[in-house]
């Protein structure tokens, strides 16, 4: 998908068709909400207030109703996040098995708090209720992949992986 | 219609009523925070639970519909058990700020806890901290810790204003009612989010730590801001007047009505009775004109002011009526212009900018009584002269004598300078009104009259409906309904008719004007009668 710059609100018009496309597959079009809310945050980066303010229009919606969905999911992103993101999960059988340790060693590799974003705009860390891979526990989600058992190793391996 | 049992009495209501609505006909009260008859069913609060034939778990009745042969039990130990829970739930994280929350007193939480809670708290933990004390707009003040997320507001603002001001953000119990940044709740109706907020969460700007709601007394009322003529309660301070200042008037509530404005008022009308205990009122009638104007009683200014009535000619005299006045003080003075056969007589003044109007209550015309003053007869009579036309006459002193009602004509669309002309060349300018303006600086003989909620009375609103108002106050000082102060008048000039309560001249009018004929204070109740078809120009 192509990236109207970074933060605007706009969308292209090949977006606007799909948004068009999105909203009449349900009865009511504010169903579309959730999958408009993730192309706009793939084309923007993130979800800015303008950005809220613009798919309300698109809705017919108020801003607040948008900006509600937003701050309840927290796949939303409401600043400029990293180019990677990393979701440790701190559930039960991670932290039974180390997932604090594993976030203590990422937040001093990474030189970040959780939920905050490397200074270069490489990584956002974050921490996550259970992501459904207790087999590999202490695990994380790294973009689209699960990497797991964590040990200070595999997750330098893998920050090095990152760029 | 489907037939129900509910507590084991019997009901019948409309298909499609919620069990709650069924319950209230019955006069049993389902405890409930989201439930507003006024808005959509949210099902939020969970507060509303009763038990259904033999389901197995309570269900709330709000979002329930009756069906043919349901059985409801309000009252079960489940149900109760339920409730207290529920209770329990909402105040996890409530702060307790009852000793300094404006609610305290009339609220939800507060009652329902002393109702259906009596638990001992089981919470150990730091409670989730949130904004307090944040202003939302020119009116509304928000404290989110208060708040119990039934989304009354949000529907408000969705559902009746259409403005979508809030929202409820974040979630769990990070979840948190406001508004899109950098908006403000600046809706002509935002004070209606405070009387449908059932807790402290919203409270009004007006009224924030002026009185404890356990010292008010209540009126009822009709909000004399516009010609809809919106039912309020008004509630005074009389017990503390050491509070706010010795404002007497604590604030305006709307008060129910199926027709006129439902659950609402608009915040125009709301915080409009500040010139009730203004400075700038008239206590006491004075004679002599600016500087030399001197206090004096009524036994020595009716007289003086009748002998003024009597000195001119019929011709030289107009009368400036307001339809701001009841309907009780237009018929009085109406008697009195017949008595003295008076022909230059009018009400109306337009106003210095048109007023504003909207399609939920808002009139362009911002007078409780015009249809009154229309209806009674208050205009020219036998070509006599209109109000502007009154004026001119003034000027090229022809109209010697002028008793203006209320208006201020200075500030009225009309050319500032050549009503002022007009005015200073009178011989003999009478004001009679609540509060100075204008004219009064310029008048011979000022006499106060009481303010709407210091006197019991009738307005006539644009749809014909002809509705109370009863007494909140004592007027000020000496201050008088318009319509004694007449009668004073008239007696002195030996107008016959002598009344002596507002229930008095409203007899004497349905007796005389047809559109009010049949019509008694009784009969009007609290609703009010409509007494003009405006679709139909007849009486309905
Ligand atoms: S502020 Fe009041 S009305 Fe609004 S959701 Fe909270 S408790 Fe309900
Ligand atoms: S709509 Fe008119 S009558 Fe109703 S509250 Fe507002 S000003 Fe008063
Ligand atoms: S009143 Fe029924 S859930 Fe709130």
């Amino acid at each position: 998908m192509s990236v109207a710059g970074a933060g605007t609100a706009e969308l292209t018009p090949e977006q606007l068709a799909e948004v068009r496309r999105l909203q009449g597959l349900y009865p009511d079009k504010r169903a579309a909400l959730l999958p408009v809310l993730q192309l706009a945050q793939d084309a923007c980066g993130y979800i800015s207030l303008e950005t809220e303010a613009y798919v309300a229009r698109l809705f017919d919606l108020s801003p607040a109703h948008v900006h509600e969905v937003v701050t309840f999911y927290t796949l939303f992103f409401r600043e400029p996040k990293g180019r990677h993101v990393i979701s440790v999960c701190h559930n039960l059988t991670c932290h039974l098995l180390g997932a604090e340790d594993a976030i203590a060693h990422l937040k001093a590799r990474l030189g970040v708090e959780v939920g905050g974003t490397t200074k270069d705009g490489r990584v956002t860390l974050l921490s996550v209720e259970c992501l459904c891979a207790c087999e590999m526990a202490p695990m994380m989600q790294v973009d689209d992949r699960y990497e797991g058992p964590l040990t200070p190793e595999t997750i330098d391996r893998i920050l090095e992986g990152l760029q | 219609m489907p037939k129900l049992t509910i507590d084991g009495r019997e009901s019948e209501v409309p298909e499609g009523t919620g069990v709650i609505e069924a319950a209230r006909r019955l006069g049993i009260e389902v405890p409930h925070y989201c439930y507003h008859p006024g808005l959509s069913i949210a099902g939020q609060c969970r507060l509303c639970m009763v038990e259904i034939g033999n389901n197995p778990r309570p269900q709330i009745a709000c979002n329930t519909q009756v069906v043919e042969g349901m059985v409801v039990r309000t009252e079960t130990p489940k149900v109760l058990e339920t409730r207290q829970a529920i209770m329990e739930f909402h105040l996890i994280n409530h702060p307790l700020d009852c000793p300094v929350c404006d609610q305290a007193g009339e609220c939800w939480l507060q009652i329902y806890y002393m109702k259906h809670g009596l638990y001992e708290p089981r919470m150990v933990d730091e409670k989730v901290h949130k904004p307090k004390a944040v202003p939302l707009g020119p009116h509304v003040i928000l404290d989110a810790e208060r708040c119990i997320l039934c989304s009354r507001c949000v529907r408000f603002c969705d559902e009746i204003t259409g403005t979508g001001e809030l929202g409820i953000f974040q979630r769990g119990d990070h979840s948190e009612i406001g508004l899109f940044p950098g908006r403000e709740l600046a809706n002509p109706y935002s004070g209606n989010v405070v009387d449908i907020c059932p807790v402290g969460a919203l409270t009004d700007r007006d009224f924030r730590f002026a009185v404890r709601v356990w010292y008010l007394e209540t009126a009822k009322s009709i909000c004399p801001g516009c010609s809809r003529g919106c039912n309020i309660a008004v509630h005074s301070n009389l017990r503390r007047p050491h509070h706010d200042g010795g404002r007497r008037v604590a604030r305006l509530k709307p008060r129910y009505h199926a027709e006129v404005n439902r659950w609402w008022i608009c915040d125009a009308g709301r915080y409009g009775y500040k010139f009730v205990d203004d400075p700038s009122r008239v206590r006491f009638p004075t004679r002599g004109r600016g500087d030399a104007a001197a206090e004096v009683g009524w036994d020595e200014i009716v007289p003086l002011i009748a002998g003024q009535l009597r000195r001119y000619q019929p011709g030289e005299i107009g009368v400036l009526a307001s339809p701001q006045m009841a309907n009780e003080d237009l018929f009085l003075l109406r008697r009195l212009v017949d008595h003295l056969g008076l022909a230059h007589v009018d009400f109306r003044v337009p106003p210095s900018r048109p007023g504003d109007e909207d399609r939920i209550l808002i009139k362009a015309d911002k007078n409780p009584n015009r249809r009154g003053a229309e209806l009674i007869g208050l205009g020219p009579r036998d070509g006599g002269l209109d109000a502007r036309g009154m004026l001119r006459a003034a000027r090229e002193r022809r109209i010697k004598c002028l008793w203006v009602f209320h208006h201020d004509l200075l500030a009225s669309a009309w050319p500032e300078g050549e009503i002022r002309e007009a005015l200073e060349s009178l011989e003999c300018l009478l004001f009679q009104g609540s509060n100075g303006n204008g004219v009064r600086l310029l008048a011979h003989y000022v006499l106060p009259s009481a303010a709407w909620v210091e006197r019991e009375g009738t307005f006539t609103n644009f749809e014909g409906r002809v509705q109370r108002f009863w007494k909140a106050v004592e007027p000020l000082g000496a201050a008088r309904a318009d319509w004694e102060i007449v009668a004073r008048i008239g007696e002195a000039l030996g107008l016959s008719f002598m009344p002596d309560t507002g229930e008095d001249c409203f007899k004497a009018l349905a007796a005389t004007v047809p559109a009010f004929a049949g019509l008694s204070y009784r009969e009007l109740r609290d609703t009010g009668r409509l007494v003009w078809d405006c679709a139909g120009r007849g009486p309905a």
